[in-house]
């Protein structure tokens, strides 16, 4: 401010020396001034017009435009985000469910093949306690049959081996009571 | 005469004498300058404004930057209420950096250079804010003299400073644009003449400074248009907004 104000007090010392001599600043040589004023005013008011009637509002249409597109895209973007969230979500209690439904369907199932097998198991168990039984009780007929057809057999080589020995014939009843008495003493050696 | 310095800044008429009510008012060199900035700038905007484009080109890039740099400039320093003059301080700033800067191509002529354009429109915007400021604060905009939380004693002489200051405001916003413009202007034809009297021996160093200058210069034609648009928004925020 001081520094403009030495240069103009300056400015205006020179030009008092300078302007009679008409060299110098022609800043201050008056003969042009109005035309200057003049064509200032009436270039600049034109200037004015078309500026503010025409270019500013097309600017600010331009401008205002692309902030409206910008909000309303970013409007859209943070839409679609909570849209996708909200199917994200939806999709992870549908998969939440489904897992919740295998691991009850795996249980289920895992029961009833438990109960299944164990049922079965318990069938196959009696069946084969029946045969067993079936089994042991053929195993102790044909231990009886076998130890009287041995009695039989028995009396009969003994009285054939004492009719050859002795040449007489021996009472088969003798014979018989003999083989049974020898039988009982030796059969618990056998069974 | 060519080596004199201040020869770029003589106003020439061009075409026929035009004299209305014994003033003269011919079309001369300065007065084409003037048409030709603002052609410039209509082209600009123009051009800078065609095209609707979601991502501008180039020079709607341009356009679009002048214009939010301006109405940023507003909204800083002088509020919202500033909004209805956007229009005029826009003209303003792009008149007057165009002005500038189509001075600085060789033999053109720098509009700004003289105080008679400077100091018309500085009185311009002077009287403009004077009005506005009463219009919207009726005699209570005297009070602008009157800063606040001064002690009693200082009171008369702060006034009188401020009053000063108030009044000076149309003589530093033009002689601020014109004595740049000028001073500037003739550093650069002065390195230009020491170029040409020192030949080709001597000459390399006052075109260095000439290069250095014209670049200096070019800042110094955005800084005064940026500084006298400024200005006037805190004018106009004074007017508008009455409050120390």
């Amino acid at each position: 401010m001081k520094c403009f104000l030495s240069l103009l007090i300056a400015l205006l010392a020179i030009s008092a020396n300078l302007c009679a001599a008409e060299t110098g600043m022609p800043q201050l040589d008056p003969k042009y001034w109005a035309s200057q004023a003049f064509w200032l005013i009436l270039v600049f008011t034109i200037l004015y017009i078309s500026i503010s009637k025409f270019y500013l509002p097309k600017i600010k249409d331009n401008l205002d435009n692309r902030e409206n597109k910008i909000k309303e895209d970013l409007e859209n973007a943070s839409k679609f985000k909570e849209q996708a969230e909200a199917k994200v979500k939806e999709y992870e209690i549908i998969l939440e469910k489904a897992r919740k439904d295998v691991s009850k369907i795996h249980f289920d199932s895992k029961n009833i093949l438990d109960k299944d097998i164990q049922s079965k198991k318990e069938t196959i168990e009696k069946e084969i306690e029946k045969e067993i039984l079936k089994a042991q009780k053929e195993i102790s007929e044909l231990k009886k049959n076998s130890i009287s057809s041995i009695q039989i057999i028995s009396g009969s080589i003994v009285s054939n081996i004492i009719e050859n020995i002795s040449g007489e014939k021996l009472n088969e009843s003798s014979i018989k009571a003999t083989v049974e008495d020898v039988s009982k003493k030796n059969i618990s050696k056998y069974l | 005469m060519a080596s004199n310095p201040m020869q770029q800044f003589t106003v020439q008429r061009i075409g026929p004498e035009i004299k209305i009510a014994n003033i003269d008012l011919s079309f001369t060199n300065s007065s084409l300058f003037m048409v030709i900035s603002a052609v410039v700038i209509i082209l600009f905007l123009f051009l800078g404004s065609k095209e609707k484009k979601i991502i501008p080109n180039k020079l709607q890039l341009i356009a679009e930057l002048s214009y939010t740099f301006v109405a940023k400039m507003i909204s800083d320093t002088a509020g919202s209420k500033a909004k209805p003059y956007f229009p005029f301080i826009f003209s303003l700033f792009m008149f007057v950096l165009f002005c500038n800067m189509v001075g600085m191509l060789p033999y053109s002529f720098t509009v700004t250079s003289h105080i008679i354009v400077t100091l018309i429109m500085a009185l311009f915007i002077f009287i403009a804010v004077t009005i506005i400021g009463f219009i919207k604060h009726g005699f209570k905009y005297f009070s602008i003299f009157v800063p606040s939380g001064v002690p009693a004693v200082l009171l008369p002489l702060i006034t009188v400073i401020e009053i000063i200051s108030y009044l000076s405001r149309p003589v530093s916003l033009s002689v601020r644009l014109f004595a740049n413009m000028m001073a500037g202007h003739t550093m650069l034809k002065v390195f230009g003449g020491f170029v040409v009297s020192l030949g080709i021996l001597g000459g390399w160093l006052p075109l260095s400074f000439s290069v250095a200058l014209t670049g200096l210069e070019i800042l110094v034609a955005f800084l005064q248009a940026y500084v006298f648009a400024i200005l006037t928004c805190i004018y106009l925020n004074d007017a508008l907004n009455l409050h120390h």
